[in-house]
Formats: C-alpha cells, sequence, structure tokens
C-alpha cells in the first residue's frame, strides 16, 4: 500500500518559508561553481563565437594531430666527456669523505656522488660521525636556485676583481686611520681559518674576532671557561650512563651541538636486564622528555632552583635557594644519582652562566665519569658578552669594518633594527653567505660562498680530532670562499688548498699522509690536556640566580625544531615539510601551550571537515617587544605556565615564497636568553596547520607494545601472555596464534635473501633523520603545507607520535563508566603524558592486502620478501592504500615535476640535480610507497656477484638504517642465520604490528621498556 | 752503479759484434716480402711511425731512398749506439726529433728489415689481410656501380648486355668509343655497334662523356677480374629480399581477395548466418591488424640514426677485431654501457690519422680521413705537428643514442656483462658487421622476459650462488637454474 509519508530532509523545511531550503530546492549546487576557474575568462567565453559543433571539430583535429605527433619518437643525444676523469664511471656512485660545518650542525660525512653530482649524504661510521635531518637535507641546499650566485656591492653586481680592489683600499684607508676591523662569524671550529684570521691581524693590526651563536649555549661555555680554563664545552660520555638527570637539556636532539643520541642508546637497550634510567625536568615536551622513564613538568624559573636543591641534596651544602613544588622528585633523583655513582651525571639546558657552574659541579661531586673534560667539544664558541660589547661598539662609530662569515645577525639578533642601525654606522659592512638574506641584503658587500660540498676546509669538532672538507662538485656559481678572500687581501699568492695543506702538513698530519686523511676525512690524534680544574664560589652563582629567576607570569621557552635548527636551511623544502617528531606539524612555528592554560586564555584547536587542524592566534609581549599573531599549538606535555617557541622561523629575504614560513621568534630572544617573562593576549583569526598525525593515543590498543624494566626482567611471567602478547584465535576448538591461520598460500622465502627490516623502540628517539634520508634516496616529491592540509604528503617513511592517556580499561571499570564515554576520555591525553614513537613504512607484508585487489597485478611480491611497486603499471584506483591496514601507501595526486603549481626542487634543473637516477620520478596518478631500498639491495647483490662472494652481514641497507645513528633500525637477510636482524627477529621482545590480521609483515618491531624503577 | 753499468756496455759490445757477424753472413739477402713487411712494421714500428706523417718518429715511406741499407740496419737495431759512435746523419735525426731516442730492436734480423723495408718502398696499397690493393679494380668497380649498374650487370642480361669479360670479346679502342658515345657509332655504320643496337631492341645505350680513358679502363678492369665472393654473397641475400617481399605481396594479395569475397558475400546473400559469419571475420582480421599495428609503437628495431661521425662498427670491431669493452669499458662495472670519451678515441687515433683499410658502399679515403678529422677538430689534436693545440676549447661530440629504454625501466649492463656473462651481441646483435649501428633487438619487456625464462645462470665459478644454487637445485630437482627461477621475472627489480 502506497502511503503518502512525507520525510523531512532538515529541521528547517518545517518553518512555513525558510530562504536556505528555497535555494536548496532550485540550486542544484548551492555555491556557484567555480567553472572560471578552468575556463578562463567567462565574459570572453560568452562572447564566444564557437558552437558546439566548432568545438567538437577542434577536438577532433587537436585528437588526431596530437597522436600523428606522438608517433614519432624522439631523438635523445648521447654526451660522453671529452676528457674523461680517471675515477668517474657513469652509473657508478663514488663515495668522498668529507665534514660539514655551517655554525649549527657539524658532521663527519660521506658523500655519495654520481656522474659529479652530489646527491645523497651518509654517515662516515669510521668517523664515527652520525647525521640528523638537516644533515642528511644538506645536499639539496646546495641546488638551491635562490642562493646568491654574482657578488653585489652596494647593491649592483660586480666582478671579484672590483671587489678586491675596493675593500682592499678600503681595508688600507681603515689601517692608517686606525679603525678595527671585526669579524663577526659563526662557530668556526676551523683551526686553518682561525690561524688565517690572525695572519689577516697581522697584516692589518686592530682586528678582532666575535663568534656569535644564533642559539647561544654562551653561559655552558663561559662557565667552563670559568671552572677549568678553556672555552670549549665538556664532552659527554653517554654509553656509561646509569642515571641521568637532565633540566631543560634536550640532549637527544641539539643541546649543546648534538649528536649524543648514538651513545645514549647503547644504555637504553635492556641487556642482561640492565638499562639505563633518564628523568627530565623539563617545560616543553622536547625529544628528550619524550624518551625519558621519568618526565616532571616544572617551568625553568622552578628548574633552577630544583638544580640548586639537588645540589644541596648530594653534596650536604646549603646554598640559598628555595623551596619548590617537585622537590620530592629532586629528592629521588638525587638517590639515584648517588646509586649509580661514577655513571651518574647531570645535564642542565639553560642558557644560564650560574646554573651551569652549578651543574659542573654536581657532576665534579659525582665523579661522573660520563663528563669528560679533557676531549672538549668546539661546537659552540659564541659568546654572548663580546656580541652584546660589539653591537654597541658599532652603535658608537667605533668598528671600521665588519665581515660577517655564517652569520645573519639581522634575522637572528633580539633587536634587529638596533643591530640593522648599529651596521649602518660601520664604513665597510660585508656579509658573506649562501643566499641573500637579510643581512647581505643590508651590508655593502654581499659575497657569495660556496656550500660546504664546493668548498676545501677543516673542523676540530673535539679537542684532539681533526676533520676536513673536500669539495664534490665543481663550484656552481660564481663563489669565492672566505678564507680564499682573506688570503687575497693579505697579498698573498696562495689559494685556501695551499694554505689548508701546508698548515695541515706542518701543524696537525705529523708523520701522517695527506692523502690517506683526504680519503678518511678524519684524523685522531692524542688530546692535549688544556683543562685544569679550578674552584668557583657557588654561593655567589646561588645569589644570582635567585635575582635572575623570579619571575611571576608566563616563561616562554625557545626551543629549535629537529627540521628547521637555527634556521639557516629555511630554503630546504624537505626540511619545510619534515613534521616536527613532537607536534607532526609541519610547514609552521607556533607556541606551544597546556590544556590548562589554553582554556584559562580560550584559545582552542580543533579539526575542520576534512581533518586539517586549525587554532587560535596570540600577541606575546615582552616589555615594549611584541610578536603578533603566532598560531597556538595546544601541546600535552606542557609545563602549565609555560609555554614553547621554535626558533629559526620566520625568515624573509633570499628564498622561495612558499618557504617563509612561520614567525620569526628571534625578534623575543632578549639578551639570548633560553626562556623569558611573556604576556599573552588572544587574538582574532584562526591559524591553519599542517599536522600529519590528528590523533594523539593509542585508544587502548597495541601499536606500540610497552612494559617496565622490572616486569621484562621478571622470568616467572610468559611474554606471549603478557607484555608481548600474541592475539589468539579459536581453530578446531583450540586457541593458537592469529598469525598461524591463514588462507593464503606462503611465498617461499626460505632461498635466496629474505630481507627484514627491525626497528627498535626503546633506541628510536624519533630524530627523523630516516624520513630525510627517504626522502633523499628515493625522490619523494615534496608536495606543499596546503596539501599536506588535505593529507596527501607524500612521505613513505613517518614517524607517528603517540601520547598515553589517562583513561584506561582499569580506571573505567573502577569509575564505571560506559563504552562510549571510556572512548570519549581515552582520546585525550594526560597532562604529562608518556610519549612512544613509532617508524612506520610499508611493512612488507608476506600475505600483503594491497596485492590480492590491484586490478592490474601493479603491486606484487618478490621472492626476497619485498612488496613490489611497479609504477608503469599502476592506473591509480588506490585499491591498494583502502586496503592497507598500515596506511603506508601515498597517491601522486599531481604531477609534482614540471609543472605550475607545486615550484619546488623538483620542478627546477637545478633542484633536480639531487634526483637519485636509480630510482624513477613518479608521475601524476600512481600509488607509490616503501620499496625497501630495492635499489640499494640489488646492487649490493650485484656486487657480490661481480666479485663471485656472499654478501656479508651490514651490507644490505636500506636509506634509513643507514642514516639511523642510534642503531634503532636495522636491516638484513634473515636467511643468514649469523646476521644481527635474523636474531632480532627471533628476540622474545619482537613482535608484528597489527598482528591479529595475519599480514606477516617483513618490519618487526621491538617492545618499548621504560625503567620506572625509583631506586 | 758504476759496474752495472759497465757491464751493460760489455754486454752490449758483444751482443752488437756478434749481431755485426750474423749481419756479414746475411748480406746477401733475397728480396723483401713487402706483406710480411707489414705485418713486422705494425708490430713494431707502427707505435711511433706512419708512413706519410710524422708521428713521434719521421715518415717512413720510401726511406729505403733517403738511406743507405746497411745505415738503416744498424740504426734499427741500435741507434743509440749509432748516435754515440758520432754517426753525422744519426746525430741530425736524434736532434731533430726532441732527443727522443728510438727504442733498439735487437730482434729483428737482417731479413726482417730487409722485409720491413720492402714493405716501406711499395707503391702499392695493401689490404687488410696484407694482400696488395687493386686500386684500379676498386675504382672501376666503384665507376661501374655509379654508371653501369642501372643497365648491367655482370653475369645477367638487364637491359643492356652482361660485361662479364667484355675485354676478350671487344677490343679496348672500340669499347672506349662506344661508351662515350654509342649513338655516333651506331650512325657511322659500325657492324658491331649495329648488332647489338638490333639485339637489344634498339634501346639506346646512355653517351658517358664525362669518363675519363683512366676510369673507362678501370672499369673494364673490373669487368675481367669480375666481383670477389663477398659482394656476390651480397647479391644473393638481395635476391633473397627479393623472393620474400614477392611472398609479402602474394600474401596481401589473397587476403584482399578473401575480403573481397566477404564483402560481396555480405552484399548478395540472403543467409543471415553467413552474412553474420562474414561481418565477425572482417571485425576480428580488422581488430588483428589493429592490435598488431598498436603494439609495434614504441618499438624500434631496426632504428638507425645518422651519427655526427659516420663512426663504422665494421671498421673497429669487425675489421681490425677491437674488443667491444675497450671503448664501452663501464658495461662491466656500471649500469650504463657508456659512450667512449674522445681520449678513448685518441688512443688510437693519435697514431691512425688516416684510413688504409678496406672501403665500403662507395666511400673513398678522403671520407673517412675527414671523418677521423671529426675527433680533432672536437679534442683539437694538430695532426701535423702530433700534439694538442694549447688554449683549445675542447667540445663533446654529441651521438644520437640508438638504445633508448624506457625511463620507468631499469637495466643494468654489468649485472648482464660481469655477473652473467652474456655476450653483447646477444642484444646487439652483429655489431661488427654494423657500418652504422642500428637497433637489433625490440627492447620490450616481452623480448627480456622470454630471454629470462629461457636462460641458464651459470653458477658455477660464482661464490655468491654456491648456498642458492644448493637450495635451488634440491627445490626444483634440476641442476640448471633459468635467471626467471631465480627471481628475474620479478617486477621491482627492473622497476623501480
Amino acid at each position: 500500500m502506497a502511503s503518502d509519508k512525507k520525510y523531512w530532509k532538515s529541521v528547517e523545511e518545517l518553518k512555513a518559508y525558510s530562504p536556505l531550503i528555497e535555494k536548496l530546492r532550485n540550486d542544484e549546487f548551492v555555491e556557484e561553481i567555480p567553472i572560471d576557474e578552468f575556463l578562463g575568462n567567462k565574459e570572453n567565453l560568452d562572447n564566444s563565437s564557437t558552437t558546439r559543433r566548432d568545438f567538437l571539430k577542434y577536438v577532433g583535429f587537436t585528437t588526431v594531430a596530437a597522436s600523428v605527433a606522438a608517433c614519432e619518437g624522439p631523438v635523445i643525444k648521447s654526451i660522453p666527456y671529452v676528457i674523461k676523469p680517471e675515477q668517474v664511471v657513469p652509473g657508478v656512485a663514488d663515495f668522498y669523505a668529507t665534514t660539514m660545518a655551517d655554525g649549527y650542525d657539524f658532521a663527519s660525512i660521506l658523500v655519495k656522488v654520481r656522474e659529479g653530482r652530489p646527491i645523497k649524504i651518509e654517515p662516515n661510521k669510521l668517523a664515527g660521525g652520525s647525521t640528523n635531518a638537516r644533515v642528511q637535507a644538506s645536499v639539496l641546499s646546495l641546488y638551491d636556485n635562490h642562493r646568491l650566485k654574482e657578488p653585489k656591492a652596494y647593491d649592483k653586481v660586480i666582478d671579484w676583481n672590483e671587489v678586491d680592489e675596493q675593500i682592499v683600499s678600503k681595508l688600507n684607508d681603515l689601517k692608517s686611520n686606525g679603525k678595527e676591523i671585526v669579524f663577526l662569524t659563526g662557530t668556526l671550529a676551523s683551526p686553518s681559518t682561525e690561524s688565517l684570521i690572525a695572519k689577516f691581524k697581522e697584516k692589518f693590526g686592530n682586528v678582532r674576532h666575535v663568534q656569535y651563536d644564533a642559539v647561544s649555549e654562551s653561559g655552558a661555555v663561559d662557565a667552563f671557561e670559568e671552572m677549568y680554563g678553556v672555552r670549549a664545552l665538556p664532552n659527554y660520555d653517554f654509553s656509561k650512563v646509569k642515571t641521568v638527570v637532565s633540566f631543560g637539556a634536550d640532549f637527544l636532539g641539539d643541546w649543546q651541538g648534538g649528536g649524543f643520541e648514538a651513545d645514549f642508546a647503547k644504555t637504553r637497550v635492556p641487556k642482561d636486564g640492565k638499562m639505563s634510567r633518564h628523568i627530565q625536568f623539563e617545560a616543553n615536551l622536547t625529544l628528550s622528555g619524550a624518551n625519558s622513564d621519568k618526565r616532571v613538568l616544572a617551568k625553568p624559573s622552578e628548574q633552577a632552583f630544583a638544580l640548586i636543591n639537588l645540589y644541596n641534596k648530594l653534596t650536604g651544602n646549603n646554598l640559598p635557594s628555595k623551596k619548590t613544588t617537585i622537590d620530592a622528585e629532586v629528592e629521588k633523583a638525587a638517590k639515584q644519582l648517588k646509586s649509580s655513582g661514577k655513571n651518574a651525571v647531570v645535564v642542565c639546558g639553560i642558557n644560564d652562566k650560574n646554573l651551569q657552574l652549578i651543574t659542573l659541579a654536581i657532576n665534579k661531586f659525582l665523579s661522573s665519569e660520563v663528563v669528560d673534560v679533557v676531549v672538549t667539544r668546539n661546537m659552540r664558541q659564541g659568546n654572548d658578552a663580546e656580541v652584546i660589547d660589539l653591537v654597541a661598539d658599532m652603535y658608537a662609530g667605533k668598528v671600521g669594518a665588519l665581515f660577517m662569515y655564517q652569520t645573519n645577525p639581522v634575522y637572528t639578533m633580539p633587536i634587529s633594527a638596533n643591530f640593522k642601525e648599529a651596521l649602518k654606522k660601520v664604513v665597510l659592512s660585508v656579509s658573506f653567505s649562501m643566499n641573500d638574506h637579510e643581512t647581505a641584503s643590508v651590508s655593502n658587500f654581499a659575497l657569495p660562498t660556496p656550500h660546504y660540498l664546493e668548498s676545501w676546509g677543516d673542523v676540530s669538532i673535539k679537542n684532539g680530532s681533526f676533520s676536513l672538507m673536500q669539495p664534490t662538485i665543481n663550484p656552481l656559481f660564481n663563489t669565492n670562499q672566505f678564507q680564499d678572500c682573506l688570503l687575497r687581501w693579505i697579498g698573498s699568492e696562495e689559494t685556501y688548498y695551499d694554505y689548508l695543506k701546508k698548515y695541515w702538513e706542518s701543524n696537525i698530519l705529523i708523520g701522517a699522509a695527506w692523502s690517506q686523511t683526504l680519503h678518511d676525512g678524519f684524523l685522531n690524534k692524542q688530546p692535549k690536556q688544556l683543562t685544569s680544574f679550578k674552584a668557583v664560589d657557588l654561593s655567589t652563582s646561588a645569589q644570582e640566580i635567585a635575582k635572575d629567576f623570579s619571575n611571576k607570569g608566563f616563561e616562554l621557552c625557545f626551543y629549535t625544531k629537529t627540521g628547521m635548527g637555527d634556521g639557516q636551511m629555511a630554503n630546504n623544502p624537505w626540511l619545510q615539510e619534515f613534521p616536527d617528531p613532537i607536534t607532526r606539524t609541519s610547514w609552521d612555528n607556533y607556541v606551544t601551550i597546556s590544556d590548562v592554560d589554553a582554556k584559562k586564555l580560550g584559545l582552542q584547536n580543533f579539526n575542520v571537515s576534512n581533518g586539517a587542524l586549525n587554532g587560535s592566534k596570540v600577541n606575546l609581549t615582552i616589555f615594549t617587544n611584541e610578536l603578533k599573531d603566532v598560531p597556538v599549538y595546544i601541546q600535552p606535555g606542557q609545563a602549565v605556565g609555560t609555554i614553547g617557541l621554535a626558533l629559526g622561523y620566520g625568515r624573509t629575504k633570499g628564498m622561495k615564497e612558499d618557504m617563509m614560513t612561520g614567525i620569526n621568534a628571534y625578534s623575543l630572544y632578549n639578551d639570548f636568553k633560553s626562556f623569558q617573562e611573556v604576556t599573552i593576549e588572544k587574538t582574532e583569526g584562526i591559524h591553519e596547520f599542517a599536522c600529519v598525525q590528528l590523533h594523539h593515543t593509542m585508544m587502548g590498543r597495541d601499536i606500540i607494545k610497552e612494559t617496565t624494566l622490572s616486569t621484562f626482567n621478571d622470568s616467572s611471567i610468559d611474554p606471549s601472555d603478557t607484555w608481548n602478547k600474541t592475539t589468539k584465535v579459536s581453530m578446531d576448538h583450540k586457541a593458537v596464534a592469529a598469525s598461524s591461520v591463514t588462507l593464503w598460500d606462503n611465498h617461499d622465502t626460505t632461498i635466496g635473501h629474505h630481507f627484514n627490516l627491525s626497528i627498535d623502540l626503546n633506541a628510536c628517539t624519533g630524530c627523523g633523520a630516516c624520513v630525510i634520508a627517504c626522502h633523499a634516496e628515493n625522490n619523494v616529491p615534496v608536495v606543499g603545507k596546503v596539501e599536506v592540509r588535505n593529507s596527501r604528503d607524500m612521505h613513505w617513511l613517518r614517524i607517528d607520535r603517540y601520547y598515553s592517556s589517562d583513561m584506561n580499561d582499569e580506571v573505567a571499570e573502577t569509575m564505571d563508566l560506559g563504552v562510549l564515554d571510556k572512548f570519549n576520555q581515552m582520546e585525550v591525553p594526560s597532562g604529562n603524558p608518556e610519549v612512544a614513537f613509532q617508524p612506520v613504512m610499508c611493512q612488507h607484508c608476506n600475505n600483503a592486502p594491497c596485492e590480492t585487489v590491484c586490478p592490474v597485478a601493479a603491486t606484487t611480491h618478490g621472492h626476497q620478501g619485498q612488496n613490489q611497486m611497479t609504477y608503469n603499471r599502476c592506473v591509480g584506483t588506490r585499491y591498494c592504500a583502502n586496503n592497507c591496514p598500515y596506511k603506508v601507501r601515498r597517491f601522486n595526486w599531481f604531477k609534482y615535476k614540471e609543472n605550475d603549481e607545486f615550484d619546488f626542487h623538483m620542478n627546477d634543473d637545478l633542484g633536480r640535480m639531487v634526483l637519485n637516477p636509480d630510482v624513477v620520478v613518479r608521475s601524476r596518478g600512481v600509488m607509490e610507497k616503501c620499496s625497501m631500498c630495492i635499489q640499494k639491495t640489488q646492487l649490493s647483490i650485484l656486487q657480490a656477484k661481480n666479485e663471485g662472494r656472499v654478501v656479508a652481514d651490514g651490507e644490505f641497507q636500506t636509506a634509513c638504517s643507514s642514516a639511523c645513528s642510534s642503531n634503532a633500525i636495522v636491516f638484513g637477510d634473515v636467511n643468514d642465520k649469523t646476521s644481527q636482524v635474523a636474531k632480532l627477529v627471533e628476540d622474545q621482545r619482537a613482535y608484528h604490528l597489527l598482528d591479529a590480521i595475519g599480514t606477516k609483515p617483513n618490519v618487526v618491531y621491538q617492545v618499548k621498556v621504560r625503567n620506572t624503577n625509583e631506586s | 752503479m758504476r759496474s752495472v753499468l759497465k757491464h751493460n756496455q760489455q754486454k752490449r759490445l758483444v751482443i752488437s759484434l756478434f749481431l755485426f757477424l750474423i749481419f756479414t753472413l746475411t748480406i746477401k739477402a733475397q728480396e723483401g716480402d713487402p706483406t710480411k713487411g707489414k705485418e713486422l712494421f705494425n708490430a713494431n714500428c707502427a707505435a711511433c711511425h706512419q708512413l706519410e706523417n710524422r708521428l713521434v718518429g719521421p715518415p717512413l715511406k720510401k726511406i729505403g731512398e733517403k738511406r743507405d741499407q746497411k745505415w738503416l740496419i744498424k740504426w734499427i737495431k741500435d741507434s743509440q749506439a749509432l748516435i754515440n759512435s758520432g754517426d753525422k746523419d744519426a746525430i741530425a735525426i736524434f736532434e731533430e726529433y726532441n732527443k727522443i731516442p728510438m727504442l733498439a730492436f735487437p730482434n729483428l734480423s737482417d731479413q726482417d728489415v730487409i722485409d720491413i723495408l720492402s714493405y716501406t718502398d711499395t707503391d702499392q696499397m695493401l689490404g687488410a689481410d696484407g694482400k696488395p690493393i687493386d686500386e684500379a679494380y676498386l675504382n672501376g668497380k666503384k665507376v661501374f656501380q655509379v654508371n653501369c649498374a642501372a643497365c648491367h650487370k655482370l653475369e645477367k642480361k638487364l637491359i643492356g648486355p652482361p660485361l662479364g669479360n667484355i675485354s676478350d670479346k671487344r677490343q679496348m679502342p672500340w669499347l672506349k668509343s662506344f661508351i662515350k658515345d654509342s649513338q655516333a657509332m651506331i650512325k657511322s655504320g659500325d657492324k658491331d655497334a649495329v648488332a647489338i643496337y638490333e639485339e637489344y631492341q634498339k634501346v639506346l645505350m646512355l653517351p658517358f662523356p664525362q669518363l675519363t680513358e683512366k676510369e673507362i679502363e678501370d672499369v673494364i678492369h673490373y669487368t675481367t677480374v669480375g666481383d670477389n665472393e663477398e659482394s656476390i654473397q651480397l647479391d644473393a641475400e638481395m635476391d633473397n629480399a627479393d623472393l620474400e617481399l614477392y611472398r609479402k605481396w602474394i600474401v596481401r594479395f589473397v587476403i584482399a581477395l578473401i575480403s573481397l569475397i566477404l564483402i560481396i558475400i555480405i552484399l548478395s546473400t540472403k543467409n543471415l548466418l553467413l552474412k553474420f559469419l562474414s561481418i565477425a571475420m572482417i571485425v576480428l582480421g580488422l581488430t588483428y591488424y589493429a592490435f598488431s599495428w598498436l603494439l609495434q609503437i614504441g618499438v624500434d628495431d631496426g632504428y638507425q640514426p645518422i651519427q655526427p661521425i659516420a663512426f663504422s662498427h665494421k671498421i673497429h670491431s669487425g675489421d681490425n677485431k677491437i674488443n667491444c669493452q675497450y671503448c664501452h669499458s663501464s658495461a662491466k662495472h656500471s649500469k650504463t654501457s657508456e659512450i667512449p670519451s674522445v681520449n678513448v678515441c685518441m688512443n688510437c687515433h693519435k697514431s691512425i690519422s688516416e684510413y688504409k683499410g678496406i672501403l665500403y658502399d662507395g666511400y673513398d679515403k678522403a671520407f673517412y680521413d675527414g671523418e677521423i678529422q671529426k675527433i680533432y677538430d672536437a679534442v683539437g689534436w694538430d695532426k701535423a705537428n702530433a700534439k694538442y693545440k694549447e688554449n683549445f676549447v675542447q667540445k663533446p661530440i654529441q651521438w644520437i643514442r640508438v638504445h633508448n629504454l624506457a625511463d620507468f625501466a631499469y637495466f643494468n649492463h654489468a649485472q648482464h656483462v660481469t655477473a652473467g656473462k652474456v655476450e653483447c651481441k646477444t642484444c646487439h646483435g652483429p655489431v661488427e658487421e654494423m657500418q652504422e649501428v642500428s637497433q637489433f633487438a625490440p627492447l620490450t619487456m616481452g623480448w627480456c622476459v622470454d630471454c629470462h625464462r629461457t636462460t641458464e645462470v651459470s653458477m658455477a665459478t660464482n661464490d655468491y650462488y654456491e648456498e642458492i644454487h644448493k637450495a635451488l637445485a634440491k627445490k626444483l630437482g634440476t641442476e640448471k637454474v633459468t635467471v626467471a627461477q631465480m627471481g628475474g621475472l620479478e617486477c621491482g627489480k627492473c622497476h623501480h
């Protein structure tokens, strides 16, 4: 029976008249379809005389013409060398050992060069080198089309001869006038350059050299100088740590130059039932805090007094201090430090000389073996006091000439306008730089320097260890090295290469061969004992601390992002698109604030319809200094009463407009203090974030398996029932492991190689070097902020970050919560969550769900365990991505090379030089994903075949495994039973991600173990 | 140190004395053999000497006329001794050639030297096989092909009579005047001329007044000697090709006939089944053709672009037997086989500035020399003074790539050449017979896969395969393992 029941589409319809309903009824499309965008000018279109018939004729003609034209293949030329260099074999990569030193990052590296083009950075493991995300990405900065290509004087391009003439004549004038000449540089740590500056001083007399680190560690350097007599930083051997207590020091990040994670990771993997204990007192959630066993939230002002209290507790002294809310935790930490004896260490990340003195004193008292005061580090030598003096002198007109090298003070100085003003009073200002940045553009002379991959040089990263920098490509532009210019200006005929070689032969080599050292890239010598301990009166320090740390308001804590560092590589699209390990947000910096404070101030983060994250904005004020419209990101684990803000963003000169992201936090970096008292005020407007992870928690699932050290060591329990539980299903009325039940025919992987990848969640710090390494190795495109917001980022390897929640099954039971309430609350991370990182790439399932659904068999399985993606076969149905339980497949929504929309490195001839010629650049409409670096495994096999030998363990590497400095990612052949990975796969900590679905991945994870022992 | 020197001098003295004795014994040697001489010249002298041009040493053409034979023998066997002995001529040469002493050749017997001299002094050109080149023959053949071949063959009647051994039938003067203007001869009433005119349907032979006496003599010489075996074979191949063409046409004709019949059936019959079947056949046939046409798009076997230098693989790899990997040296190390850089060319062409081999396809020596000159132009080599020009801007040679694999297919030469021990010609064909290289294989995926399916992996001598071979042999129950069974058909291995 028919019914005349009426279904209301919405409540609006119940109203007698609603304009909205009327509109919906009449117009199929409520908003006008923006056809103009693709059809061009609407007016012209209406007036056009082209009829439909004509249109069809044109279409027919062009189709025929296009297909006829396409029948003829293009003529491709093959142009060999005229005289081929002996060491170059086209198609075979050469590796050169060199050193990166840009004033912020220092690393011994190997550079992979193909047909004369550097295309990939690898750590020089022989030299103990490791790479972070920025070092890995630095090769792309070489091919930056926004580099300064010609020397400029007063905004006009001139040639180098004129530069020399003008500058030398001015220098001679200044010399006769007795005016001062100043070199303002970043940390050089280069023995030969320093000796060159000394020579310059001999020639021109009144010369001063000031070193300036944009992100200052001056407090630590000053303290060490006062206590040990040498202007340097102590070295730390974290592989000896049993207990480490950190006060705001992100020692797994960039603290004091970084590079400690490899040693520390050795103590984090439980061995014989033991692992180190890591206690972190901090305000911002840092990489170190995220990886710590115990994280205590504390404002910087509290951290300061807690550190004194710790000193008092340990030594029994009674320095003046204050009670803090975290004293109970300090007491526990003191106990653990004491029980660890010489294997205990305390580190402090606040840039304050007094606090650093107390830290040194604590370590001295502990007789910590972790701290090495002999082999000192030279990676940070900036002197804040001298910089402040210099600016004052410049302002007073006392400085005749200012040569700036590896520094960008107009961008990085707290009150940039003052520095600019001071710079104008300098007679001759010369900026040596790679691009026409903020300082170069306002200096008299902007002189282009080569990238470090085009340069000669030397670095002494540590006392007693020396590394060489050598060019791996001919200079791309009309550049001159800083050192070559100095040599010419002092009237020397020598090139810097000659000078360097002579300097090394007479001062450093002594018995060692130049060519061998150049080949190795480094030379380790017996370090000279330079330091001598001098007791320092700490009571005055404590009094000064009491004065300096009496904040009442909000405390702003500056930090640097793993991706951006101090901001000198801001024009690097890989780094811009690199998601921050903690916030998982790219293309931005922002204020991080705790949930509690955000609620108080009415600040919000919310997701819009496509899932993308939006947030409120605030104004920050320190005295008269104001930073407007800063986006707000609500950060679980941010200490209440504090906010965090990353330095290194907000560059505005000498770069692509797309890359001018974020806001310049240096403008609030008063007196180079790592924290400031600040007032916050909500402002109008909504900011759009490019955040790649919208979910914070695991919602009670076993995505990351985790246990505590005591449970792990309890031999009475069976891991497969407890902390490494395998899912059980019923088969033939018996409970069996889910992975043993299968509908599939297994692949036979017993013959030949069978590749597996093991990821240790204990060793992984989330640093992201692997993400950039994968980007570089596999020609992964950069898609830009808008596309990242659309969840169309292309990273083959992502590092998921999960927060713990206060809600779990047990709590829900005791509170008698319903399922819905439970899950709602599970979504909310704790105020101080435990954090875990999990790198996820294609899991290379032996029973791969993607393979079965591909209608064209474009994704297939190899005998070596790799799930292979054949781009030229793919028709882009995206079934595979839908069916992938790990969501690791990436679709090329657009063409990212040679296009009008995405103007990143793949879109210009220079940027394309970084592409790996062994990997296809994918076109629009095809799926792509991690290949387990099949081009690398195949190459290793081929090398072995050509040499008639078996492949040794360790020879098989993926880009991520070779970039991983903490050895968290291990790759190899499990059919080689002696290999490291074969053992790891059998380890009791090993588990497969989502094992219940029976995909049998070739990637295994190692259960994360936390050392929660409080005594 | 000093004693060693003395010892050497003594030794040298003894040897020279001994050689001198032999020399006196064999002084009345026979005539030299230029063929053997050429071999010896190439083995011992050619590194530093050419016949016509100055290289490291002076040109040696007709050197026997300039110098006394005895002097030459002494000089060749130990020039240094001759210089030391104060011989004026010897010192003069030493000075002229930048005081670079010539190597001593005590291993050459007097007869050897005489052979060499008979080679350097001969006027005859020698072919690659060492036999004298019959220049008249080559020239005659060329003239014949350009002027006569349209109407005459050596053995068969074409438009005109066969010309093999024509000189047996006719006198040379008659032939000359007939070739230059046959019409005039016929008009003049020459009997023979009129007879031929009548015999060949009164078709007039074109007059060739432009040919010189010498050229006509050469042509007649060529007709007398006849074609060598090689070109006869070539002719036979041509005939085969003709046959092939005929067959093709026959097939086409049959197809056209069938189509016509089918169309007639469709139009005339009222039997629906027959009509339907006929239409179906036509549709199927058309689809078949459409697909076969589509499948050949982008398949370029036979692609033979014109290169900037008429580089002949036949001359280099065929005649002179240069190993492929001498020039394409990276094939064994790398994914690419590398077009040789100009410095590789110059390794040999420093001393080979002119072409003396067999002339192919009607090209003359000047043409080949011109092509060699193109290398010198690129690299800035001064042929006359045998050195590189100073401040010369070198420019690479822009070759046209013959084998173009799609960008999405990864191919590695080393994998095939070194690990797989595959011969170059398996994929590149008989390059040593190609004047200009053309693409031999279709380079389609089907072609790759076919080979991977059938090719056995040679595992015996390679330690890499030891374990794998044992396991595979056990699994497959056979000792032979093909590339496909090793995983050589997996997509990702070539598409990544």
